[in-house]
């Protein structure tokens, strides 16, 4: 259902790493998913599978969840592996429609490809599912701000801002264009069957709607803001700060040991 | 009693497909500190237009608005003037900014350029002033309408106003959310000492207003106590407005001869003159 | 036979979306030919979420809904022939609109059963005339019209497809006296044309009291009364214990009556009431 997405993918389990600052979980992801491309052996990779499985440990998100977003890119995850099984060198083991080769380079090739997205995906979603989609809005706001120092202070508020009423949006505008929908099938509309010319026919009387309402919404919402001194982030303070825990740098260790342990592996092993 | 928004001869003008109208013509009025005044009228009869004007947000055609003795034309002292003059609208959906309770009503603060720690306790303080302080971790997107309209409130409220303008704020909600909101903007003038400007349709929302004015046109067809305006039922519905049934119990009891007062409005009152038309037989 | 019954009605809403407790269980009614229906109930009471089952937008958890001793579910692929016998005018209509003219707006419905040329003029056209959509509209374009006129016609484009039953989800929300008076005058004009069977969700007891045959009152997906509006507004203490109340002049009555005066409890409607007292002066002067 439409309505699915509008929560963002958060999972409330009260974790540390739920409680952990946002900017310190963004900038760990990022060295967590470039330590996974740097691993280049089973134990690096094997290394960054234990790390990636305490993790989903530790966030108490339930495992069906990772599942779901699994299942997902389950097409890329077997078109991926099924082109590396013909990539492999060395001799094969055996041949299929006469001409490709299946070897045990192409085999463990395969694997490999196939742990690494997954551990990408399931990295990236323990992100997702332990934030809230504010608190991330916040954190990637903070993490640019250092751009006000080429002069971009107006272009981080804007986009930050841009964020913020997309996030308060997002929902009710697709409450509002579930029902639009349905108010126009019970108008006899038909979404569902045609070729895909007629399909694209029939959202017109939805998405005309819908875009009068944004326009309506945005010019109220506009009102709105001036009323209450909004004044394009000029002098702007916020109420929630952020601020660094014990937890964030203990987390940020661990993370470090994990990633030397990877860099370690690709020398000795 | 000092003024803190005074109306002299405003007209508004605007064209749509090169016809001119004039949604506000010629109007003045004075609001006093710490009142409770009631603006009636249908739709198009220029309220909404003229709210707009008390803040800046529209500017009139010709004549002058003060605010606090600051004339809302003045640029340089706009944002004086929305930090003294708020606004509620009439769609809850369309004025909240934040996906979280809490940082909605921090918005306002927040353009103010506040200290954090001031910012919060303006913020609780304001939540609890509306009773929507346990819903502060919520997500708007959840509450019911009278909620959500509560949290718009508490948002002016958190700019710590002298004055607020609410446009038709309870058009769009149920019996349940419009005796919330009515409620509540009672309880900011009475206990507060708030000034409020209630625009709306229904006459009863009305019945605790220090003054009353009715709009139709454009023009103030009548000012008074909320006594002296219900008294002319067929004023009220001449013009279009909802009256409630009570008052339409007691005008229709006149129109057929049984004369009853009409200018009472609660059910006991109704009751009340009702019995005392029984006891007379 | 019933032109619509339900029966054992239940829809629960999917696991994760704990918002959404506009369910309904276990509602069973039926409807007969040219009734007005009224449904009251809180917000969050399922009122929406039931109507929304009776054109087939929404598919039971569990439970049958006939229309003509029909089952709508009989035949998954056809549900779209229902919208057609079940016109269903949703809350704030006017935001459906889309057309670039009036006209063809309200062609939308008609044409999606299928009409064509004279027969789909002819239809918009008397839709217009029946509920008084202005002839110098229908080349302008929607948006242009008034909130109350925007309304109008966004109520024309079900009625043009002839509905024997139309459903309305709160049809005067939002709107002031005089477009309420409209919309209520609509619904009526459209009955006594078509003897169409009517159903209307409204938080106005005082409409209610004038407008409907019989209620179907709900309370948290529950139906608490089905019966006839008379009989459920004496019912008043039930009414208030599932937070809903009876009309106003009735509370007056009411008021009266514990005070001691004699008066019959049947005063729903203003007019109502003034006959009553107007009878009292009657006989006291005749006395």
């Amino acid at each position: 259902m439409l309505k699915d997405i509008t929560f963002g993918q958060y999972f409330d389990s009260k974790s540390v790493i739920h409680k952990a600052d946002p900017r310190v979980k963004i900038v760990l992801l990022i060295f967590i998913i470039v330590f996974i491309f740097l691993a280049k052996n089973f134990w690096g990779l094997g290394l960054s599978a234990l790390f990636i499985l305490i993790t989903m440990l530790v966030s108490k998100i339930p495992l069906k969840m990772y599942f779901k977003n699994l299942k997902a890119i389950l097409p890329i995850l077997i078109f991926t592996s099924v082109i590396n099984v013909f990539y492999g060198e060395g001799e094969p083991l055996f041949t299929i429609f006469g001409k490709l080769d299946v070897t045990v380079g192409g085999l463990e090739r395969a694997g490999f490809m196939a742990l690494r997205i997954m551990l990408l995906i399931i990295a990236s979603s323990t992100l997702t599912y332990a934030t809230t989609p504010n608190d991330l809005t916040d954190a990637i706001e903070s993490l640019l701000s250092p751009l006000r120092f080429i002069g971009l202070k107006t272009a981080v508020h804007t986009l930050a801002m841009m964020m913020t009423i997309a996030l308060r949006f997002i929902p009710t505008l697709v409450e509002e264009a579930e029902k639009i929908m349905n108010a126009q099938k019970a108008r006899g509309a038909d979404l569902e069957s045609g070729n895909l010319k007629e399909k694209i026919k029939a959202l017109i009387p939805i998405l005309i709607p819908l875009l009068f309402s944004a326009v309506r919404r945005a010019a109220e919402l506009a009102d709105a803001m001036e009323c209450r001194c909004y004044n394009s982030g000029e002098g702007k303070t916020r109420m929630k700060q952020l601020k660094l825990h014990f937890r964030d740098f203990s987390i940020t260790l661990i993370t470090l040991i994990f990633g030397t342990g990877v860099i370690l592996f690709n020398i000795f092993m | 009693m000092s003024n803190i928004i005074e109306i002299k001869n405003v007209t508004y003008n605007y064209t749509e497909d090169d016809i001119e109208y004039t949604a506000v013509d010629d109007v003045s009025l004075n609001i006093e500190k710490g009142s409770f005044t009631v603006i009636l009228g249908h739709n198009g009869s220029g309220k909404s237009t003229l709210a707009k004007m008390m803040n800046g947000l529209n500017k009139p055609t010709s004549g002058e608005i003060l605010v606090d003795g600051m004339s809302t034309a003045n640029e340089e002292t706009e944002l004086l003037i929305k930090r003294k003059v708020g606004m509620v609208f009439q769609n809850p959906d369309n004025q909240l900014v934040a996906s979280i309770v809490e940082e909605d009503v921090a918005f306002g603060p927040e353009n103010l350029g506040l200290e954090p720690k001031v910012i919060r306790e303006r913020v609780d303080e304001a939540l609890k002033s509306v009773g929507m302080y346990e819903f502060k971790d919520s997500t708007p997107h959840h509450l019911s309408g009278g909620q959500k309209q509560r949290i718009a409130i508490a948002g002016m409220i958190a700019m710590k106003l002298e004055c607020l303008i609410l446009d038709e704020p309870t058009a769009m909600l149920d019996p349940k959310g419009r005796a919330e909101i009515v409620n509540t903007v009672l309880r900011l003038n009475k206990e507060n000492g708030m000034t409020v400007v209630l625009i709306t349709h229904y006459m009863e929302e009305a019945e605790n207003a220090d003054r009353v004015l009715v709009m139709n046109d454009g023009k103030f067809i009548a000012d008074g106590t909320p006594k002296e305006i219900f008294k002319n039922v067929a004023l009220l519905k001449s013009v279009g407005l909802d009256v409630p049934q009570t008052t339409e119990l007691l005008y229709e009891l006149n129109n057929n001869g049984i004369k009853v007062p009409t200018d009472v409005l609660s059910i006991e009152e109704t009751a009340k003159v009702i019995g005392a038309f029984l006891e007379e037989k | 036979m019933s032109v619509l019954e339900v029966k054992g009605l239940s829809h629960t809403y999917g696991g994760n979306t704990p918002f959404y407790s506009d369910a309904v269980s276990d509602v069973s009614f039926t409807v007969e030919q040219g009734e007005m229906i009224g449904i009251i109930g809180h917000t969050g009471s399922g009122k929406s979420t039931l109507v929304q089952h009776l054109n087939g937008i929404l598919k039971p958890t569990s439970g049958e809904i006939f229309i003509d001793g029909e089952n709508i579910w009989e035949r998954p692929k056809e549900i779209r022939k229902i919208r057609s016998k079940v016109g269903l005018v949703f809350q704030y209509p006017e935001y459906q609109l889309f057309e670039e003219t009036v006209y063809a707006d309200i062609a939308f419905g008609p044409k999606n059963m299928g009409l064509s040329g004279d027969e789909l003029k002819k239809r918009v056209l008397d839709t217009c005339r029946l509920i008084g959509v202005k002839d110098e509209y229908l080349q302008k374009s929607p948006f242009d019209l008034s909130g109350g006129e925007k309304r109008r016609v966004a109520i024309a484009g079900v009625m043009a497809m002839r509905p024997q039953i139309i459903v309305f989800d709160e049809p005067t929300a939002g709107l002031d006296p005089k477009g309420r008076q409209d919309i209520i005058k609509i619904i009526n004009d459209y009955r006594t044309a078509t003897n169409a069977t009517v159903i209307i969700i409204s938080h106005s007891m005082e409409d209610m009291a004038v407008m409907a045959d019989k209620l179907l009152v709900l309370s948290k997906g529950e139906v608490v009364m089905f019966s006839e509006t008379a009989n459920v507004f004496s019912q008043g203490d039930k009414l208030r214990s599932i937070g809903l109340n009876v009309p106003i002049v009735t509370r007056v009555f009411d008021a009266l009556r514990e005070q001691g005066y004699d008066l019959p409890n049947d005063v729903f409607t203003v007019d109502r009431a003034v006959e009553v007292l107007k009878q009292i002066k009657a006989g006291d002067r005749n006395a």
